[in-house]
């Protein structure tokens, strides 16, 4: 007889787990059977927005790494390669789904907020997006954007202080 | 009972590395075994595969170059082997895991590690950057420009004349971990991570959205 070769051994380990996690949703399916379906609104992705605050000399903690999603941990490097500032402050952030049928709202502040309405896939990836950036009761600016993935959206915004209101956008999961 | 050959003797078949009794030996099992046999045929076959994929030679750039490292790296070799036959012989074969069986699977992991590690920290083609298709600004004192920043792998939109927010204004930032949207009422409550309520945005007659701070 053939002793098991350690292929062979991760071959059945793998089926084994496979099937103990089927196994486990299809308990897990029967048990929610009577339970109420609630229909979760229909998505074209998640984004991240958040408010920055950029500055010479920093007052507040500059932005930490663990606030920052993933693709973007460098994002105080980036910022500083478009703004002339040595310090960046992570005001506010907001994970957002992007709703297909209705008006999302990215609100990491509510000095600074944007809307955002999915027009839809965009070609080649991404999502096409109508944005508005609000002020308070004000609208700063409309736009049609592409937004895809790993490629954020900085919005240079008003200055405040010695420094200015950055606003980052990012698509951090396109529905596939 | 006859000890079924090793993944190590598999190996030394296929690379007909095996001596002749060795190899009758291999044979007897192979007759004996469909399963073994399938799995010489098998790994035959990849390596049929594998051998017509790749080239089979190819002009080498720089020959000169190419050959006088190859100089340097056989005297290296005669040295490291003078030196090997002056030391203990317990130091010998301590390359011998690199022919284990797991060492391939090992390297294909780190390879493929490094490969996606290398895709993500390339630069975007422009097709795969995002873009500011059109903007406007309603205030005629506000200019929106557009560009992209190759430096920092980001499109920029730029809002020059805005005016600036008053220096004793506190700006009051969120962590907002989800929103929950009441289509009938047309409010979106944001929510903190602990599941407190931070905001809740409404909008007013004018369709303009409104901000109300959460107290508890």
């Amino acid at each position: 007889m053939l002793a098991p070769r350690p292929a062979t051994l991760w071959f059945c380990i793998s089926l084994a787990l496979c099937w103990s996690d089927s196994a486990s949703h299809a308990q897990q399916s029967k048990s929610f059977q009577t339970a109420p379906i609630i229909e979760k609104p229909a998505t074209d992705g998640k984004v991240w927005g958040a408010l920055i605050y950029g500055s010479p000399a920093g007052t507040g903690a500059d932005v930490a790494k663990g606030d920052l999603p993933k693709g973007l941990q460098d994002l105080p490097a980036r910022l500083g390669k478009v703004f002339s500032f040595q310090h960046f402050e992570l005001l506010g952030q907001h994970t957002q789904d992007v709703f297909r049928e209705y008006e999302s709202w990215v609100v990491p502040s509510k000095d600074l907020f944007l809307k955002v309405d999915s027009k839809g896939k965009a070609d080649g990836g991404g999502i096409n997006l109508h944005l508005q950036f609000w002020q308070d009761q004000q609208v700063l600016v409309k736009t049609d954007a592409i937004l895809r993935e790993r490629s954020p959206l900085f919005i240079g915004g008003p200055k405040w202080r010695d420094g200015q209101l950055i606003f980052v956008l990012l698509l951090t999961k396109p529905e596939s | 009972m006859k000890t079924p050959p090793d993944e190590n003797q598999i190996v030394r078949f296929l690379d007909g590395e095996m001596d002749a009794a060795e190899k009758s030996a291999f044979e007897a099992s192979l007759a004996a075994d469909p399963e073994l046999r399938a799995e010489i045929e098998s790994l035959s076959q990849l390596g049929a595969t594998l051998r017509k994929s790749m080239p089979n030679g190819r002009e080498v750039p720089h020959a000169d170059f190419f050959n006088s490292q190859i100089q340097v790296r056989i005297a290296q070799e005669e040295m490291d082997r003078a030196r090997e036959s002056n030391a203990p012989a317990a130091g010998a074969g301590w390359l011998d895991w690199l022919r284990a069986p797991w060492f391939a699977a090992a390297a294909t992991a780190v390879v493929a590690l490094l490969a996606v590690t290398l895709w993500q920290g390339r630069s975007l083609s422009p097709s795969e950057s995002s873009l500011v298709l059109s903007s406007y600004a309603p205030n005629p004192d506000v200019q929106a420009r557009a560009f992209h920043s190759d430096e920092a792998q980001a499109t920029v939109l730029m809002l020059d004349g805005l005016a600036a927010v008053p220096a004793d204004r506190k700006i009051v930032g969120h962590s907002v971990h989800h929103s929950e949207t009441d289509q009938q009422v047309a409010t979106t409550t944001l929510f903190s991570d602990d599941g407190h309520v931070l905001l809740v945005l409404a909008k007013d007659g004018r369709n303009q959205p409104r901000l109300l701070e959460h107290t508890p």
